[in-house]
């Protein structure tokens, strides 16, 4: 996610002459005194809470007897090696992804299908489906769960005469119950951002494109999505993270599907065993966790920045 | 300069207040030594966390009678349902409330986990030991001699609430033992309805059906803990339950539910094996139901035989960290013992005493109307004095539910069995006490 800001930049830098000396910066105080509430900030808030994360994942307890006092030492990678053996775990993993692979093109698929229809000159009424489809975001993720929850419910559901033939909530549909709402809760964002990039096309692109007689679609499809790929890749990287960390609304749900155990999704993995507690297995299971989520978000940068560059 | 001046007044001002942040979320927690139980100067503001309903106006009763002894009280979800960690957290964080609300079953996880302070100092707590049932003060001391980690509140002897009105209607005798018991369920199947809702996620009723059967989850010798969720009592209990699903003879609606609620309210279930506390659940799930319900002795495994299990029932613990044990401890008596908290507890959320004066109360000699008047608190207090006194709870035991519940769950969706879920939480807790570095025979 961070990538996306600097490629802009490097280009802007690509168009501009280099500045031939350096500026002597003045008021550095004054600028310390600005940067100092992020700075603080990001170290107590940010630094820290990861460090310690991997410092605690280093730790084992050791104890005596059966009610012996607790004591935790230094463990080495003790935590990771019980985290590369759990079943559980890279089964939730796997889980994830089979899900992201499905949900996250479905979602942004839409978005920017819902951007384009914004931004065409034929649609009417698009200040109020702007908002219309944004509005969802603006919705609690838990509470958008509770609430699709109670309309795949098969009893007490609005429209019993599907939920009670359909198991929305069974072992064979649940993941795509929730990625329904995933979906429902993110379309919306997704496409602001989208639809922010297609707001910034120079008007004059389209001209000249009307000019060569191109229609409506053509212009879509040969000017408006090549143009918008930034973004695309923008909502495409934020939404791999978040399939990776799905905790809400997969929580929400194991309390009314059987199907959605403690260990559903990596994060409520984390979150059982946090609960045991075992912190330092939980927070072995973090860092393993953010390691791959860095690790897919960077693969797929990388995959798409070289076909990119090869068009 | 005097941007200068300026920039550091700030950054000590936000370096300040940053620290001051800290120091109130790791400071006054484990300094303060247990063992002490005097009385502090001056008053004193405690903090409590439970989940009763209507606790809040037991708590005031004692607020309004101790103005030096002021108690803050405040609500969350039941334990295994997020209060316990919340709890863990906290004691981790060392900002603990004074008080908590601990099921048996928990104790030893707090216990183990160092977040309790032994009541023995308190010459008060010590000297309670005889107001209480005998096994509920088994239960907070753990199989020791002489440390106490909490204050029992209250029982859950189970007893089976069931649909009197449907069960005549259909001409279907209350079952008294468990093969009475099928028998009913195919009755009532046959009638359109289900006996009852196995729940997948209660695995503390399933315990309860366990220790009614004389079964025994943990042992605890003193040098190692012995783990067994497979002896013979369990697959007994779980071969039982497994038939009862695969004959299609229960629902399996996920419990604690607005379709769990449904399911006993429309009528679709008729009965509940469940504790004293339970006759709340019901009245306040199933309103439709009113006056419908009664309340009988368990079915019994063996015909003639006179056992009850128990599920639930929780203790008032001290957390570590407290600066004010005397003081809470004075409250946790007085929650547990006196007649006025005992009375509330019971009338706001059917609470049942564990203190043995606390079952003649005058509230618990009358008809309950929403059970058409039945006296349904004699059948507990016989059904109290047949529960086995020497269930011992596991140091784990928030992990092992969650993962027998898995197990069930999927149980339930049709995959695997309730006896393999059980193998398999044997398998998970082992390793779970093996990461604490509990000793554990394999």
């Amino acid at each position: 996610m961070t990538t996306a800001p600097a490629e802009v930049a490097a280009r802007a830098a690509e168009n501009r002459p280099a500045p031939r000396r350096r500026i002597p910066v003045p008021h550095k105080a004054a600028i310390a005194v600005f940067i100092a509430p992020f700075g603080i900030l990001f170290v107590l808030f940010y630094l820290i809470p990861i460090l310690q994360a991997v410092w605690q994942s280093m730790l084992v307890i050791e104890r005596d007897g059966t009610f012996g006092e607790a004591t935790e030492v230094f463990g080495g990678l003790a935590q990771y090696v019980l985290v590369f053996q759990n079943a559980p775990f890279w089964a939730s993993v796997a889980r994830v992804l089979t899900f992201g692979i499905v949900q996250v093109p479905v979602m942004l698929g839409l978005a920017l299908l819902f951007a384009l229809l914004l931004d065409s000159p034929l649609v009417k009424g698009k200040k109020f489906f702007r908002l219309a489809f944004f509005v969802p975001y603006a919705v609690p993720g838990v509470i958008a769960a509770i609430m699709w929850g109670f309309m795949f419910s098969p009893n007490l559901s609005p429209f019993t005469a599907l939920t009670k033939s359909v198991d929305f909530l069974g072992a064979d549909l649940v993941l795509w119950s929730i990625a329904n709402v995933v979906t429902w809760v993110f379309v919306g964002y997704n496409m602001l951002i989208i639809y922010s990039s297609l707001l910034s096309i120079p008007t004059e692109i389209y001209e000249a494109a009307r000019l060569d007689g191109a229609s409506q679609w053509r212009i879509a499809w040969a000017i408006k999505i090549p143009l918008v790929r930034p973004a695309i890749l923008l909502t495409a990287v934020f939404s791999i993270i978040g399939t990776l960390q799905l905790l809400a609304e997969p929580q929400v749900f194991a309390s009314f599907s059987s199907a959605v155990i403690s260990t559903y999704t990596p994060n409520m993995t984390i979150y059982a065993t946090a609960s045991v507690p075992n912190s330092s297995l939980a927070a072995a299971f973090s860092v393993v966790l953010a390691l791959a989520t860095f690790a897919l978000s960077f693969t797929f940068l990388k995959i798409t920045q070289r076909k990119g560059a090869d068009e | 300069m005097q941007h200068k001046k300026k920039a550091i007044a700030a950054l000590a001002l936000v370096g300040t207040l940053a620290l001051a942040g800290c120091s109130t979320a790791s400071g006054d927690g484990g300094t303060s030594a247990a063992g002490d139980c005097t009385p502090s100067d001056g008053k004193v503001d405690l903090t409590f966390t439970s989940w009763i309903p209507g606790i809040e106006d037991a708590v005031q009763l004692w607020n309004d009678e101790n103005p030096d002894i002021q108690v803050a009280v405040q609500t969350g979800p039941n334990g295994n349902s997020g209060t316990y960690q919340n709890f863990f957290n906290q004691l981790k964080a060392g900002n603990a409330p004074d008080l908590g609300q601990i099921e048996y079953d928990a104790l030893p996880n707090f216990r183990v986990q160092d977040g309790l302070v032994d009541l023995a100092a308190c010459a008060d707590v010590v000297a309670a030991e005889d107001d209480f049932v005998p096994w509920t003060w088994g239960q907070v001391t753990l199989g020791t001699e002489k440390e106490i980690y909490g204050v029992p509140q209250d029982s859950g002897p189970m007893a089976l609430f069931y649909r009197s009105d449907l069960f005549e209607a259909n001409g279907i005798a209350v079952p008294t033992t468990w093969d009475e018991y099928k028998k009913a369920a195919k009755q009532v199947r046959a009638a359109g309805g289900y006996i009852t809702n196995f729940s997948q996620t209660d695995i503390n009723q399933f315990a309860g059906f366990v220790w009614q059967a004389d079964g025994q989850w943990f042992q605890n010798d003193g040098d190692e803990w012995t783990v067994d969720l497979t002896g013979d009592a369990s697959k007994t209990v779980a071969d039982y339950w497994q038939d009862l699903i695969d004959e299609d003879l229960v629902s399996t609606y996920p419990a604690w539910t607005d379709e769990w609620n449904n399911a006993y309210n429309s009528g679709e279930v008729w009965s509940w094996n469940s504790a004293v506390w339970g006759a709340n659940s019901i009245a306040s799930g199933a309103p439709d139901t009113a006056g419908n319900w009664s309340v009988a002795l368990a079915p019994q495994w063996n015909a003639g035989e006179a056992k009850a299990g128990n599920w639930g029932g929780s203790s008032t613990a001290v957390f570590k960290g407290t600066e004010h044990l005397y003081e809470a401890t004075k409250f946790a008596l007085w929650l547990n013992t006196s007649d006025e908290a005992l009375t509330a507890l019971n009338t706001s959320a059917n609470i049942y005493p564990a203190t043995t004066a606390g079952l003649d109360l005058p509230s618990l000699q009358e008809g309950v109307e929403f059970y058409g008047g039945q006296k349904i608190y004699d059948v507990f207090k016989e059904a109290a004095t047949q529960v086995n006194p020497d269930f011992v709870w596991g140091p784990t035991m928030t992990q092992t539910y969650a993962d027998v519940a898995d197990g069930f769950k999927a149980a339930a969706s049709g995959q695997g069995t309730l006896f393999e879920a059980l193998e398999n939480g044997q398998t998970t807790t082992i390793d779970a006490l093996k990461a604490q570095s509990i000793p554990v025979k394999e």
